[in-house]
């Protein structure tokens, strides 16, 4: 039997995080979506992802902070993060290798230059 | 050196129709990608997704029309027609037009009033155009909040210096200083209200451009338990014999 493959999409836009869950269950992914970072937080123990997708531009407490708080659990510090987001990747600057490095961030994603093929074989490349 | 230069003779009115511009593109670029992802995940799953394409579609339609009528109120702010304005029946069109964009955020709209209020006066168009504008930035806002409560009312109430009419979510979003703060940012970056929401919020600065031009000022509000943004109107007390 294939073993469930859990992917946790931390998205407030209700549509995106519909179609790209439509889109990934389609590819055999089990997903769950959380809104927020408080919610995604609260998910993490009872879902368990292999993979984390996060949008970093979210309402009250922002990606990176979800990040930093993730990391800070001795338990949930190498689970992969992708980031799929509307920011363009250069708008990070000086801040970007500390996304990748300290933060273990294993992708950067940007919305509106990739597609959603792009980040099934950003998963599978991370598998 | 030429662009400094050009940027040296800007009035303030220009920059600031630059800001509202830039913070509906950002809008509109956000929707897009929701449009082209919707297409492209139904052509994986087969899944038809045309309503929500639709929305998302009239969505933006709603969002040009505000930004074109707080434009053209600018341009043409004295040829404005002023008339008695009855706010219930604003707030009641608004909500029926809010309701078709809500369906797909899963976002409940609701009218929240009770009693007659006088009618006020003030421009019918400009109101509703600024009350749907801000009610699609907050349908857009809602599902990203904390709160699991996801229902939006349309409120009217008197205060002390007249009637006030806004838009409620039941979490507290925004402080005045916030709304100050995000009035400032607008335009510069991608996230001016970020206790509100993870858009560019373009929703709530076309109606404060369009409040503003109405002699109107878009301030935070509390209606019963209920958090908000909401206008002071002033009510035609000459009217009151006609009931």
């Amino acid at each position: 039997m294939k073993e469930q493959f859990n992917i946790l999409l931390v998205e407030a836009d209700k549509i995106l995080s519909k179609v790209y869950s439509e889109a990934l269950g389609a590819n055999g992914y089990e997903v769950r979506v959380a809104s927020s970072a408080q919610k995604a937080i609260n998910l993490i123990d009872e879902f368990k992802p292999h993979i984390i997708i996060l949008e970093p531009q979210l309402s009250n407490h922002s990606g990176v902070e979800f990040l930093y708080e993730l990391r800070s659990y001795k338990d949930l510090q190498d689970i992969p993060v992708i980031i799929l987001s509307n920011i363009p990747k250069i708008e990070f600057s000086t801040s970007l290798d500390m996304l990748f490095s300290k933060l273990k961030v294993k992708k950067y994603l940007e919305k509106d230059n990739s597609s959603i093929r792009d980040l099934v074989d950003s998963l599978k490349e991370l598998n | 050196m030429l662009e400094l230069n050009k940027t040296k003779y800007l009035d303030s009115n220009s920059i600031l129709s630059y800001r509202l511009f830039l913070s509906l593109t950002e809008q509109f670029k956000s929707s897009l990608v929701k449009i082209s992802k919707t297409v492209e995940s139904s052509m994986i799953t087969g899944i038809d997704n045309s309503s929500l394409i639709k929305n998302e579609s009239d969505y933006m339609i709603e969002l040009i029309r505000a930004y074109n009528f707080g434009v053209h109120l600018t341009l043409n702010g004295n040829e404005l027609d002023i008339e008695a304005v009855s706010i219930s029946s604003i707030l009641y069109k608004t909500a029926q037009n809010l309701r078709k964009i809500a369906i797909n955020y899963g976002v409940n709209v609701d009218l929240n009033f009770s009693g007659k209020h006088n009618l006020v006066l003030s421009n019918s168009e400009g109101l509703e155009a600024s009350l749907m504008s801000l009610g699609i930035a907050l349908i857009e806002a809602l599902p990203g909040h904390n709160n699991n409560k996801l229902n939006i009312h349309l409120a009217t109430h008197r205060c002390r210096y007249g009637i006030v009419a806004g838009i409620y979510i039941e979490d507290e979003f925004l402080t005045n200083d916030t709304l100050k703060k995000g009035r400032n940012l607008y335009g510069k970056v991608r996230q001016p209200l970020t206790n509100l929401s993870h858009s560019a919020s373009a929703g709530v600065f076309i109606a404060d451009n369009i409040l503003s031009s109405l002699n109107l000022k878009l301030k935070t509000s509390h209606h019963k338990k209920l958090y908000g943004l909401g206008v002071v109107l002033s009510p035609i007390s000459q009217l009151e014999l006609i009931k």
